[in-house]
């Protein structure tokens, strides 16, 4: 969950016209419009991002006059296919994905099922990565590509594409490194079996009948 | 503050914290502290060059280090990119790591003739610290305007691995050839377990969001660390690297540089030497059995100081985070994602936040670091309206004050928490050089049980970390 409680706000005097903020803005909320950056109020998360990298120090944050909650509720899609959509993913549906927003794997498979097919429509619809903006790109892209979905890329460098996860590398490189201390068989094993722990489908699935 | 307190980090002005004038009272002030030096813990961890000396000592190990290193690829006319993190400057006040970066620069210029040396420093999760820095110690001019703080949301240069396309900083790789310069103290243990230690911000500092949160989920709680390996192996890096210049830190401060167009050589000769110093401190922290924590230093709260290791040290000092058998520490993203709604870990296996932390009272600290964990986990106690609202408005923290309680002032934080905590044991994390700062209690425990510690380094525990990280005591 997302709680939005300040709004990016640009000084157009300061504004070179850059476009850094437009390029990284994790919810598409700046466009440029006479080559100054224009942010969309109501779109701003509040995230920071675009105060902290502006080169001429033109955004400053504000307080909202009143915060603005975003959430998705896991609730509304049936939890078998939620499951099945982080599994496919290797998460568990409880598994925290954005440390910022307390946001789990099961909602990001839920904005996902609710017609999210980038990490920025993910982020609208759940608030993941708009707290550090870093951790969680790359869970929301391995759920999105486990969906089938070759996400669109934006106008800007606001992700760049997937990377490795354990289970890509190959039995040939954890053998070369074994004895450097990475355990990868051990991690493989670890997260299998936590992945598997208390899971189960339609009646035997425990994680779904949480609240 | 009394005779036997050693002096806290000063507080500093930074968009990240309180100002330094609403910061009331530091913990070292309050009644019956003391401190306890790293050196009277453990009398074989060696004598700190700096401090004790004037900050020149700093230039004269670091020309001696690099004389011996080859720089003769680098010909006049080329550029070079000193690489460096946010790191390095936390430590002892930062002028330490500023003077290795202007002798590594000056000795770049003397040595090869080339004057295209830009200096590029990498963060954390606070964006413009680095640059906070390089004004502060006005490392824009020492390197001729081309000094640079560069974060993760930067543009990106794509780095083919071993394991595939991971990403990297394109600033950090725009010159012909990179010169990494890091600091050695332990630090995030918790996340890389000294396991390439060295080398980890080439999958970090200097690292594009999609590879630091590939550190953090995809790979492991150990396998993570390959992360930093795979980048620094890549052909892009290795058809630029030209050496690491590594700020040796011990417990007690600086003991020197290590210089070596050899990484991996100068990793194990780390690693021998990380494991040795600051595993006993850690295990020494393992045999306190309850405690109240005040966090008091400028920095994020896991990278607070005490007697040089940090924060999130004390949070898994409940295990022993460099026996790798161990699959997860009690904190890092591998374990805070197996938390579920309620607080609670989802399966076996989940070591919890040290229970020995009875409370936690946070008097002085940055924001930009996801914390919502840590008050969850632990009472914690937030001191002043002017800290509380700093917490309140970080996009990293929204439900940090959720789970925390204000105190008007650090004295009645401090009775608040030791009715929590039934003790009258304190630690300081406020960034004292050489030592700690502690109430008499637990001073007399940490004596008591620092031999004990130290024989069960030497005995049990160095053979058993060395063995699993293929490391030998010679290196
Ligand atoms: S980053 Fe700053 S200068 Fe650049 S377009 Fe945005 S507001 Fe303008
Ligand atoms: S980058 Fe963040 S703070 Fe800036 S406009 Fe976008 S959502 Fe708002």
């Amino acid at each position: 969950m997302k709680i939005i409680t300040t709004l990016a706000v640009v000084d157009p005097d300061k504004c070179s016209g850059c476009k850094t903020c437009y390029a990284i803005c994790p919810v598409l909320a700046i466009r440029m419009e006479n080559r100054k950056a224009v942010i969309d109020e109501g779109h701003c998360f509040g995230c920071n991002n675009c105060e902290q990298r502006c080169p001429e120090y033109a955004i400053t944050m504000v307080s909202r006059s009143e915060p603005r909650v975003v959430e998705i509720h896991v609730n509304r899609f049936h939890p078998d296919a939620i499951l099945d959509l982080c599994i496919s993913a290797k998460f568990h549906p409880e598994q925290v994905v954005c440390f910022c927003t307390g946001t789990r794997a099961g909602e990001i498979a839920a904005a996902i099922m609710d017609g999210a097919k980038t990490p920025e429509e993910v982020s609208l619809k759940t608030g993941a990565r708009t707290g550090c903006k870093v951790l969680c790109i790359a869970p929301i892209l391995r759920l999105l590509y486990a969906a089938g979905i070759t996400p669109q890329k934006p106008d800007g460098i606001q992700w760049c594409g997937n990377t490795p996860t354990l289970w890509d590398i190959s039995a040939e490189t954890m053998a070369k490194y074994a004895s450097h201390g990475f355990c990868f068989d051990l991690d493989k094993n670890f997260l299998e079996a936590n992945l598997a722990y208390e899971l189960g489908k339609g009646e035997n699935c425990k994680c779904q009948k949480r609240p | 503050m009394s005779k036997t307190t050693l002096m806290p980090m000063q507080p500093r002005v930074t968009q990240y914290g309180i100002a330094p004038e609403n910061l009331k009272m530091r913990a070292v002030d309050l009644a019956g502290m003391t401190s306890i030096l790293v050196k009277e813990l453990f009398p074989g961890i060696p004598d700190p060059v700096y401090p004790g000396n004037e900050v020149s000592v700093i230039r004269e190990h670091a020309t001696a280090a690099i004389s011996k290193v080859d720089l003769s690829k680098i010909k006049p006319g080329d550029s070079v990119n000193i690489l460096g993190s946010h790191h390095g400057f936390t430590l002892l006040g930062g002028e330490p790591y500023a003077e290795v970066l202007r002798t590594v620069r000056d000795i770049i210029a003397e040595r090869t003739g080339t004057q295209d040396i830009r200096l590029r420093v990498g963060v954390g999760l606070r964006f413009r610290e680095s640059e906070e820095y390089i004004k502060r110690f006005e490392l824009d001019k020492y390197f001729d305007g081309k000094a640079e703080g560069i974060a993760p949301v930067d543009r990106p240069i794509v780095i083919e691995t071993e394991i595939g396309a991971l990403y990297g900083l394109k600033k950090a790789y725009d010159a012909k050839w990179i010169i990494h310069t890091h600091n050695s103290d332990v630090r995030e243990v918790h996340f890389h377990r000294q396991v390439d230690r060295i080398l980890k911000p080439f999958g970090m500092s200097y690292a594009r969001i999609e590879t630091r949160s590939t550190y953090h989920h995809n790979l492991g709680p150990r396998g993570a660390n390959f992360i930093a390996r795979a980048i620094f192996d890549s052909p892009l890096v290795q058809e630029k690297f030209i050496a690491a210049v590594i700020l040796q830190v011990s417990p007690s401060g600086i003991i020197g540089i290590d210089a070596d167009n050899d990484i991996y050589r100068q990793n194990e000769r780390i690693t021998v030497e990380s494991l040795n110093h600051y595993g006993r401190l850690v295990r020494l922290l393992n045999k306190i059995d309850k405690c109240i924590a005040v966090i008091d230093c400028p920095g994020p709260i896991p990278y607070t100081f005490a007697g040089g290791l940090i924060f999130a040290n004390f949070l898994s000092a409940n295990v022993d985070p460099f026996d790798l058998d161990l699959p997860l520490t009690p904190y890092c993203f591998f374990a805070e994602m197996a938390y579920n709604r309620q607080g609670q870990p989802r399966f076996p296996g989940v070591p919890p936040i040290n229970p020995s932390m009875k409370a936690v009272i946070n008097n002085y600290s940055f924001k930009g670091y996801p914390s919502s964990f840590f008050a969850e986990q632990t009472p914690t106690i937030v001191v002043g309206n002017e800290m509380a609202k700093l917490f309140e408005s970080c996009p990293q923290n929204p439900e940090y004050m959720k789970h925390a309680v204000v105190s008007k002032d650090l004295e009645s934080a401090v009775k608040f928490a030791q009715k929590i905590g039934d003790t009258d044991q304190i630690i300081v994390f406020d960034g004292a050089e050489g030592g700690i700062n502690v109430s008499e209690s637990l001073r007399e425990l940490m004596t008591s049980k620092a031999n004990e510690v130290s024989e069960e380094v030497k005995q049990d525990l160095m053979p058993k970390w060395l063995r699993q990280r293929n490391v030998s005591n010679r290196a």
